[in-house]
């Protein structure tokens, strides 16, 4: 039976991917309050009153964490977070 | 400059004076920046796993890049629509366009921004519009294109 070369997979560990990741908005001297406040009602669903406490602890705090749970979906929301411009990152939400 | 809303959610920007429409007029072009500076502000890096960076380089940022020009061109799309009456402008900017409008605008403003270092003491400067200093004008395009973006935001607020 003639021999057959098998290829060697390429494989990317990624790990954490169960553990909880949190979407973190930065502040940014140049967008509007206004316009980040709309952003996070369209993109992160959230609520007027919600959506002004977050733009108000970016702009006063540097940051503010709009979103926690998994990689996939943190991920989803940094990318339409880019898509408007806010600069946005994912990090590990600590564990307890 | 009037702006009203129409009865069908469009913004209606009339008696736009030339030197305004001018600046209406450069919104896309300002938007449109190859600098390295204006590069790393449109496509931040997500997070500070090196392995997401790369692969965030070569499928997010495509699909970006292509949101933005599509922004863009929605917007000199509405421009070339803009009519001229006795020296004065008008044009509208339809409901289902004012995304696009948001993202142009917003992206100029930016470029505007990081082509001239801003920070934020330079943004909360008082603008006394001065059309010889190139700092003055930027400033103020900045400014005007906020006032723009603001009202767009009302009324989809």
């Amino acid at each position: 039976m003639p021999s057959v070369d098998i290829p060697e997979a390429e494989t990317r560990e990624q790990t954490g991917l169960a553990s909880p990741w949190n979407v973190v908005v930065h502040n940014d001297p140049v967008n509007l309050m206004s316009y980040v406040a709309l952003v996070f009602k369209k993109v992160l669903g959230f609520s007027k009153d919600k959506a002004q406490r977050h733009m108000l602890e970016v702009h006063h705090k540097g940051r503010s964490i709009v979103w926690t749970g998994g990689r996939e979906r943190a991920e989803f929301y940094v990318q339409q977070l880019h898509a408007h411009l806010l600069l946005a990152t994912l990090e590990p939400a600590p564990q307890e | 400059m009037n702006l009203t809303a129409t009865e069908e959610g469009a913004l209606a920007l009339e008696e736009i004076p030339p030197f305004l429409f001018e600046l209406v007029k450069a919104v896309p072009v300002r938007a449109d920046s190859s600098d390295p500076r204006v590069e790393n502000r449109f496509y931040p890096a997500p997070a500070l796993d090196d392995l997401l960076v790369e692969d965030w380089k070569s499928l997010v940022h495509p699909e970006l890049q292509s949101m933005f020009l599509s922004a863009r061109e929605v917007v000199q799309a509405d421009l070339r629509s803009a009519m001229e009456l006795e020296d004065e402008f008008s044009m509208e900017i339809p409901a289902d366009h004012m995304d696009a409008w948001l993202s142009a605008l917003n992206q100029a403003r930016l470029a505007i921004a990081e082509e001239n270092h801003f920070g934020e003491k330079d943004l909360g400067e008082e603008i006394s519009p001065d059309t010889s200093d190139p700092r003055s004008i930027a400033l103020f395009q900045i400014s005007f294109y906020g006032f723009l973006q603001e009202c767009l935001v009302k009324m989809q607020d």
